[in-house]
C-alpha cells in the first residue's frame, strides 16, 4: 500500500475488548495512537527508545513496547493495556498496592503489564526469573525488592 | 488502633494500579503542542533565524524567538535558601538571544495543532549560528581563558573560604598527613516522567498544571518572572511521576510555554522527550583537592584544601545550593575541629546543574568518608576503628563550620548497626571467597544528614459534616507516600480511622501556603504542621461539645471518637455536624508552623562482585538509620531501597558522558539505570531507640539517607574486592578490570 506524505490509513484495532476504528498517520506510534486517540492515557511514555518500558502493553497476548511499535502494525490486533481489568483489581494490582512495589507510580502500568505477561509465561518463576523478566522495565523508586516481592505474591494468588 | 510507627498501607494507591493516574501529560484538554528547537553548539553566536519554512508547516501556530517572548526579569535563584549576593549571574531569560552557551540551550519554540507536525517544524527553523571557542571542563573553566558569559568577565560564579578552628596548627601538629581528590562525576536524576507543563491564560488568568515539587515557590517565581500578580496565577501539581529535587528547578522552556499561551491567548501544552529531561536537570559534578592531618592513632587533625564545583552553563534555581552547603558538611559525625574549604563554583559550555536526591550531602559525605578510608588504609586500621576514634560522642554539637548537630548517638548506632548488619562476619566472608579467587568485597560507610530544611511549613485540618477529615498540606508527595504518613499522625492525632481522612496537596487555590516535598523533609515539616493543627482543631471540637453537653470545654474528655462530660457522651460524628449547623460550617484550623534543619544519620554496607570483565555487581545493600520518629517503616524503607539503587548507579553505573564538542549522551542507551537484574537484595533497619527531631511528629527524614552514603559504602566495597583503590563515582568497569 502506498500512503503519501499527509494522508492516513484506516486501521481496526481491538483494544481492551473493543473495536476501535481509526484513521491515522502511518507514522504514529501505537502508544500515542492509545493515549491520542483512544484517550487511553494509563499507558506511558518514559524514554521515547524501548528502554524503559512504561509503554508496555499486550498485543495479541504478548508484552510489546507501544513506543516501538506503529498504530499501523497493530491493525486487525488485539491490545490490553493496564485500562484492560473487569473492573475488579486483578491479583497483580492487589499485590502491588500489597507489597509496597510502586512509589510515584509512573512505571506501574507497565510493570504490571509486564508481570501480567511473565506470570502468563512462568506462573511460578523464581526470583532470578522475575528480575529477569522485569529487566527491559525502569523503575527509579523502588529499587525493585518490593516489585519482585509483588509478582512472588501474585503467583500464589494466582495459583490458589 | 494507632498508626505512628506501623507499616500502613499507601492510601491513594488504586489509580496508579489501575491507569488512572493523571500526570501532567495524561491531562485532555484543548491545547496548542511546544517544541523546541535547541542548539547544536556548545558555544555560538546566533547570527540569525529563520522561520519562514518552518510556519509553512501545515498546523503549525507560531515559532517564537527570544525576541518574541520577553520577560520582567530572568529566572532567578531559590532565595529561601541561596543567597544572591554571593553570586555572579545573569538571570535566565525563555530562549537564548545572542548566544548559545550549551548544547539543548533552547533558541526558539514551535507551536502547532499535532505533536508530529511541531517536530516536522522544529527541523525546518534555519537558525545560523557563528561557533564560538567552547570551554567543557571545570578545571579549564577556571582559567577564564573562554568565557561561558562575557558580561560577567569570568566563570568563576562563586568563590568562598569555609574556616573552622585552626588548621595551619592542626598540620603543624600532626604525625602524618596525605593528599586526596574526591570526585563526584556528572549524573542525571532521571526521573521516570519527563517533565511538562500546560498553560492556560483566561480573563487575565493563569493556570499552569505542572510536573513540579514546589507549586506555590513555581508561582512566585512566575510571578516575578512574568509580572503577573500571583494572586492571578494558579499552579496545579497533578500526579508527578518522581522528581528526586530535580523538579524544583524551573526551566527557561516552562517560561516560554507560559508566555506562548498568554501571547496566542490558547492553551499550549509541552512534554519534555527523555533526552529533553536529560538536559534540563543534571546533577553533582565536583572535585575536592586537599589534604588531611592526622595522628598515628587515626585521630583527624584538620582537613584543608579546594572544591570546585560545576554549574553548567547557567545557574538554575536549585543549583546554588551545593557549593555552600558540601563544605559545611563535611566534618560529618568526626569531631574534626579544623578545616578550610575553599569552594568555587563554574560555568562550562554543559547543561546545567540542578539539585537531586541529597544535593550536597552525598558529595560532602563521599569527601569524608572516602578521607576516612584513606587515613584508615594509611594506617593499616580498620574502618570501624578509625570511625570510632574520631566520632562525635555528645549531642547537641557544634561542627566547626557552624552548624548544630540536633540530637543522636553516632558512636552508639555504628555498634550497634555494624553488629546488626553483621559487617564482621561478611567481611571474614568474603575474605575468604576471595582466597578462593572471587573477586567479592564489603565496604562499609557511615552518614550524618542535614535535613528538614525549614524555614517553616503549611497544614490545615478540617473536620467535614459526616465527621470526616480532610488534611490539606503544603508538603507535595510525589512517591514517597508522604501523604500516607501525615495521615497516620493525624489519625493518631484525633483517634479516629485513616480511612475518614482524605490528603490534598498540590494546588494553589487550594492550599492557602507551602514549601514542599524536598530535602527529606516531609515526614518532618509537613507531617507536624498538620499534627499541630490537628491538636488544635480537636480543642475545637472540644468546645463544640462542650456546648452540646453543656458543660465548660476543661470539663470535656475525648477518646477515641467520643466526647464525654459527667458520664454523658457525644459521639465525634454529632459534634461534627453539631458544629457544621452552628456558627463554623467545617470546623478547621490553618497554620504555618516553623521549623529547623535536622540530622538523620546511619551506617550502611554494600557487598559487591566483580567478574572478569569488570562488571561489578552490588548483591546486597544493608542500612541502619536513626531517622528519628519512624511514622511508617514500609515507607521508610521504600526510600532507603530507592535511595539505594540510585546509589549503585552513581556508583558503577551512571554518569553524563559530555564530549569534548560539549555533546550530551542523551538516551537511556548511555546513562545506565538500574535495572531489577543490577539491583541488590536490600535489608533496612531503624534504630530500636531513635533520636527525635525538634519537630512535633519526632521524625527526621529519610528520603536521601541511602544515596548520600551509599556511594561511599560501595565504592569501599569494590576496594575491598579489588584491592585498588577509588576516590570517584562512577568506578568503571576498565577500572576494576586487571
Amino acid at each position: 500500500m502506498l500512503v503519501r506524505p499527509g494522508e492516513k490509513v484506516k486501521i481496526k484495532v481491538k483494544v481492551n475488548g473493543i473495536w476501535y476504528e481509526r484513521e491515522v498517520e502511518p507514522r504514529k506510534l501505537l502508544v500515542h495512537f492509545l493515549r491520542d486517540d483512544l484517550g487511553l492515557t494509563g499507558t506511558k511514555i518514559g524514554c521515547d527508545t524501548s528502554t524503559c518500558g512504561a509503554c508496555t502493553v499486550l498485543m495479541n497476548g504478548k508484552s510489546v513496547k507501544s513506543c516501538t511499535l506503529l498504530a499501523v502494525q497493530a491493525d486487525g490486533a488485539e491490545i490490553t493495556t493496564i485500562e484492560g481489568g473487569d473492573g475488579k483489581l486483578h491479583a497483580i494490582q492487589e499485590a502491588f498496592k500489597d507489597n509496597f512495589a510502586l512509589q510515584c507510580g509512573y512505571c506501574t502500568p507497565g510493570m504490571i503489564m509486564q508481570s501480567y505477561y511473565l506470570l502468563s509465561e512462568n506462573p511460578s518463576p523464581s526470583e532470578e526469573e522475575i528480575r529477569e523478566g522485569l529487566h527491559g522495565n525502569i523503575c527509579r523508586c523502588t529499587g525493585y525488592q518490593n516489585i519482585v516481592k509483588a509478582v512472588q505474591d501474585a503467583s500464589r494468588r494466582l495459583r490458589a | 488502633m494507632t498508626y505512628v510507627g506501623k507499616p500502613i498501607k499507601r492510601l491513594y494507591d488504586d489509580k496508579f494500579v489501575t491507569g488512572k493516574s493523571t500526570y501532567v501529560d495524561d491531562i485532555q484538554i484543548n491545547s496548542l503542542y511546544a517544541g523546541f528547537v535547541r542548539s547544536p553548539y556548545a558555544h555560538a553566536r546566533i547570527k540569525s533565524i529563520d522561520v519562514s519554512d518552518a510556519l509553512k508547516v501545515p498546523g503549525i501556530v507560531a515559532v517564537f524567538t527570544a525576541k518574541d517572548l520577553q520577560v520582567k526579569e530572568g529566572i532567578g535563584i531559590w532565595t529561601t535558601y541561596e543567597d544572591p549576593k554571593q553570586w555572579k549571574f545573569l538571570p535566565r531569560r525563555p530562549l537564548a538571544e545572542k548566544e548559545v552557551k550549551y548544547v539543548g540551550d533552547p533558541v526558539a519554540i514551535v507551536i502547532g495543532t499535532d505533536k508530529y507536525n511541531v517536530r516536522d517544524a522544529i527541523d525546518k527553523v534555519n537558525v545560523d549560528y557563528e561557533k564560538l571557542p567552547a570551554v567543557i571542563k571545570m578545571e579549564e573553566a577556571l582559567e577564564d581563558k573562554v568565557l561561558v558569559h562575557e558580561e560577567l568577565k569570568t566563570n568563576v560564579a562563586f568563590d568562598q573560604t569555609f574556616n573552622g578552628g585552626n588548621v595551619d596548627e592542626a598540620f603543624k601538629n600532626a604525625d602524618r598527613k596525605i593528599e586526596v581528590e574526591v570526585t563526584n562525576n556528572r549524573l542525571i536524576p532521571n526521573p521516570m516522567e519527563p517533565r511538562g507543563i500546560i498553560s492556560r491564560y483566561e480573563g487575565g488568568f493563569l493556570t499552569i498544571w505542572y510536573s513540579t515539587q514546589v507549586p506555590h515557590t513555581a508561582r512566585a517565581e512566575f510571578s516575578r518572572v512574568l509580572g503577573i500578580p500571583a494572586s492571578r496565577i494558579r499552579v496545579i501539581m497533578p500526579d508527578v511521576g518522581g522528581a528526586f529535587g530535580s523538579k524544583v528547578n524551573i526551566l527557561p522552556e516552562d517560561v516560554a510555554v507560559v508566555l506562548s499561551s498568554i501571547k496566542l491567548g490558547r492553551p499550549v501544552r509541552w512534554t519534555a522527550t527523555r533526552s529533553e529531561e536529560m538536559i534540563s536537570s543534571e546533577a553533582r559534578h565536583n572535585t575536592f583537592k586537599g589534604e588531611v592531618a592526622f595522628k598515628t592513632d587515626g585521630t583527624i587533625l584538620g582537613i584543608r584544601g579546594e572544591l570546585i564545583v560545576d554549574m553548567g552553563a547557567y545557574l538554575t534555581y536549585t543549583s546554588p545550593i551545593q557549593p555552600v552547603i558540601i563544605p559545611l558538611m563535611i566534618p560529618g559525625p568526626y569531631k574534626i575541629q579544623n578545616i578550610s574549604v575553599r569552594s568555587k563554583a563554574v560555568y562550562t559550555n554543559t547543561p546545567p546543574i540542578t539539585m537531586y536526591r541529597g544535593a550536597s550531602r552525598p558529595e560532602a559525605t563521599f569527601i569524608i568518608e572516602r578521607i576516612m578510608s584513606n587515613v584508615a588504609d594509611e594506617l593499616g586500621i580498620d574502618d570501624v576503628t578509625i570511625r570510632e576514634r574520631n566520632m562525635i560522642t555528645n549531642t547537641p554539637y557544634v561542627n566547626p563550620l557552624g552548624l548544630k548537630y540536633d540530637s543522636g548517638d553516632y558512636l552508639g548506632l555504628l555498634r550497634e548497626g555494624v553488629k546488626k548488619l553483621e559487617y564482621e562476619k561478611l567481611k571474614a566472608w568474603a575474605k575468604a571467597m576471595r582466597e578462593k579467587g572471587r573477586k567479592v568485597g564489603v565496604g562499609m560507610a557511615f552518614y550524618l544528614e542535614i535535613s528538614g530544611f525549614g524555614p517553616w511549613e503549611f497544614g490545615e485540618v478540617r473536620v467535614t459534616e459526616t465527621g470526616d477529615v480532610i488534611v490539606t498540606t503544603g508538603g507535595t508527595p510525589h512517591g514517597q507516600g508522604g501523604e500516607t504518613g501525615i495521615a497516620q499522625v493525624v489519625a493518631d492525632e484525633l483517634q479516629i480511622d485513616i480511612d475518614r481522612i482524605k490528603v490534598i496537596w498540590g494546588d494553589t487555590e487550594v492550599v492557602a501556603s507551602g514549601m514542599g516535598t524536598y530535602g527529606s523533609r516531609t515526614a518532618a515539616a509537613a507531617a507536624s504542621a498538620a499534627k499541630v493543627a490537628a491538636t488544635k482543631v480537636l480543642e475545637k471540637m472540644k468546645k463544640f461539645a462542650a456546648k452540646m453537653l453543656k458543660v465548660d470545654v476543661e470539663e470535656v474528655k475525648y477518646s477515641s471518637g467520643e466526647f464525654e462530660a459527667n458520664g454523658r457522651k457525644v459521639s465525634w460524628n454529632e459534634v461534627a455536624e453539631f458544629a457544621y449547623k452552628s456558627d463554623e460550617p467545617g470546623v478547621f484550623e490553618q497554620l504555618i508552623l516553623p521549623g529547623d534543619v535536622t540530622y538523620p544519620y546511619g551506617v550502611h554496607i554494600a557487598v559487591v562482585e566483580v567478574d572478569d570483565y569488570g562488571i561489578a555487581k552490588v548483591s546486597e545493600y544493608k542500612a541502619y538509620d536513626d531517622i528519628g520518629v519512624v511514622i511508617n517503616p514500609a515507607l521508610a524503607e521504600g526510600q532507603v531501597h530507592g535511595g539505594a539503587t540510585q546509589a549503585v548507579g552513581q556508583a558503577i553505573l551512571e554518569e553524563a558522558i559530555i564530549n569534548e564538542e560539549g555533546q550530551l549522551a542523551v538516551t537511556y542507551a548511555d546513562y545506565l539505570i538500574p535495572t531489577a537484574v543490577e539491583a541488590p537484595k536490600f535489608e533496612s533497619y531503624f534504630a530500636e531507640k531513635p533520636h527525635a527531631s525538634q519537630y512535633p511528629s519526632g521524625a527526621k527524614g529519610v528520603g536521601e539517607a541511602a544515596l548520600i552514603v551509599g556511594p561511599a559504602a560501595i565504592v569501599r566495597a569494590l576496594e575491598d574486592a579489588t584491592g585498588k583503590r577509588f576516590n570517584h563515582t562512577p568506578v568503571r568497569p576498565e577500572e576494576l578490570i586487571e
